[in-house]
């Protein structure tokens, strides 16, 4: 299958701020993760993150991440207008 | 250097510190100038210059592009003498789009009427009210005619033969009218309950309408696959730097229209919060051109209180842009959750001393009738939140009495005739006799008597 590269800004809750997810997301699956910026507080955590990998891989990867609370958004979000 | 980090789908901005490089200088960009106003897209969070492709985002910190152009070039060439001396159309005002060449798509879009509604003023309460009436603007009868202009005039120039959108309606029209009579073959997304008036506004160009079940935050996430993959020139997605641009025009005209000054009070309706934020920069842009003079000017936001991310945080006096999850209004075209441009929205209004206010299903509702009933103009549901919060401002105080102001009025009601359907009265029917003409509607003498 042929590689394939995705822009997300993810929202971390509180109770997930401290636990090395992306970290994790990196061993669990076939895909190289790519932090352009973050920004923690004692609320909340915001990654801008670039995954690249196969599609079905990449797909997994952001179903894990939704499942364990984290707000998963592609940079495109709110095409939808008018 | 300092500065912000939003996510936009939780319309959280963090403010931040971060290392980054400096922006390119424009002779190390990979350049294509034809045009010498037009000179780059630039990112609006970290200023890095990008060349003028169908790109929309910074790979750096994924902040927004958009286009830059050259102003002391345009003030050396365009003047108001020479602005009157073209067509009545949006396009007047090319230098300031982002095109490289002529325009070869929508050239009769634009130029609507800025209309001066006494009967309304009174209505609501004010000194002096237009109406910025794009509920007629060509060929689809709303605002959106100018974003597609600009965006498929742009996307004929990158060499894109396919096009497409996603819409809640008014949009896809736009995209697919505009794409016929250029020529480009389209594609308009749609959530699957849209009102059929603008399934139909779309359908009857030989567009593919795609229809899909799920969220409005599914159906953004499919477009941005398909952008990806296929290559195709998304309007609102890969093109949005030019398409967000169009919206500048509407500024431009309300200035122009009002003799060359602007507005002291704007209320602009809030989606996304790019209309309101570009209606900002065009009026900035004229002062910075030397077109209109310095005078104090104020821009308000509108929003339905059943999706009013905007408006609520600004009431909050924050710009943390908290998203709905559930939007719940009549006005659909304004249902947006997770508003991309609501921070900017939020820092335009403040710039220059405006707020937001959001108004009830029933209260756009009366908007809607207010508008028609005093003003002779029938507009989406769009239209009755911006003159029912408009209402709200003025019997509030905000924007005083005595002053005057602009309703931007962005789409025709045609298209959301459900949202009133039964709220209107309906017609009294009759026998053809004079008789009971007289009797059941209409009686000269009681109505003489009433008269006296």
């Amino acid at each position: 299958m042929a590689e394939e590269k995705t822009r997300l800004w993810l929202m971390f809750p509180t109770r997930l701020i401290t636990r090395p997810v992306i970290w994790e997301l990196g061993k669990k699956f076939e895909i190289i993760t790519n932090v352009r910026q973050a920004s923690v507080n004692d609320e909340v955590g915001l990654v801008s993150l670039s995954l690249s990998g196969e599609r079905d891989e990449i797909k997994d990867a952001i179903t894990w991440l939704e499942e364990l609370g984290i707000k998963v958004e592609p940079v495109e979000i709110n095409t939808i207008e008018g | 250097m300092r500065g912000s980090l939003r996510l936009p789908g939780a319309g959280f901005p963090i403010v931040v510190k971060w290392l980054k490089t400096e922006p390119l200088a424009g002779s190390e960009l990979v350049m294509d100038k034809p045009s010498p106003f037009f000179s780059n897209l630039k990112c609006r969070e970290c200023g890095q210059l990008y060349p003028k492709q169908a790109i929309h985002v910074c790979d750096f910190d994924f902040g927004p592009l958009e286009a830059d152009y050259d102003y002391a070039a345009i003030k050396s060439v365009l003047t108001r003498e020479l602005i009157e001396s073209r067509p009545k159309s949006m396009w007047r005002y090319r230098e300031l789009l982002p095109i490289d060449g002529e325009p070869s798509v929508g050239m009769q879009v634009g130029f609507t009427p800025l209309v001066k509604a006494d009967r309304l003023a009174k209505a609501l309460g004010i000194r002096e009210l237009y109406i910025k009436n794009d509920t007629v603007n060509y060929p689809t009868l709303s605002f959106k005619d100018r974003v597609v202009s600009v965006a498929l005039s742009r996307a004929c120039e990158l060499g894109f033969k396919v096009v497409a959108c996603a819409s809640t309606g008014n949009l896809a029209n736009s995209v697919a009218a505009n794409a016929a009579s250029a020529g480009l073959k389209s594609y308009v997304l749609i959530p699957a309950d849209l009102e059929q008036g603008k399934v139909l506004g779309s359908l009857v160009y030989g567009t593919n309408v795609i229809s899909i079940h799920g969220a409005y935050d599914q159906v953004n996430r499919l477009c941005s696959e398909i952008a990806g993959k296929y290559g195709w020139g998304f309007v609102n997605v890969n093109l949005r730097p030019y398409y967000a641009e169009g919206s500048k025009t509407m500024g431009f005209e309300i200035a122009e229209q009002l003799g060359w000054q602007l507005p002291q009070h704007t209320v602009v309706p809030m989606a996304s919060g790019s209309l309101l934020t570009k209606i900002h920069k065009s009026y900035k842009e004229f002062l910075e051109l030397g077109l209109v003079e310095h005078s104090p000017f104020k821009i308000y936001g509108a929003q339905a209180t059943g999706c009013a991310p905007i408006s609520h945080a600004m009431k909050r006096g924050t710009d943390i842009v908290k998203p709905v999850p559930k939007p719940d209004t009549i006005a659909k075209s304004l249902a947006i959750g997770t508003p991309a441009d609501g921070y900017y929205a939020i820092h335009s209004m403040k710039q220059t001393g405006g707020c937001a206010e959001d108004c009830t299903d029933e209260e756009i509702v009366e908007g809607i009738r207010l508008l028609a009933e005093y003003a002779g103009i029938f507009a989406e549901t769009a239209g009755g939140v911006t003159v029912a919060c408009a209402k709200k401002l003025i019997a509030s105080g905000q924007i005083p009495a005595g002053d005057s102001a602009v309703l931007c009025i962005t789409g025709h009601g045609l298209k959301t005739q459900e949202a009133i359907n039964g709220k209107c009265g309906v017609p009294r029917t009759i026998n053809p006799s004079l008789r009971e003409f007289e009797e059941q509607v209409y009686n000269p003498d009681n109505a003489s008597a009433a008269a006296q």
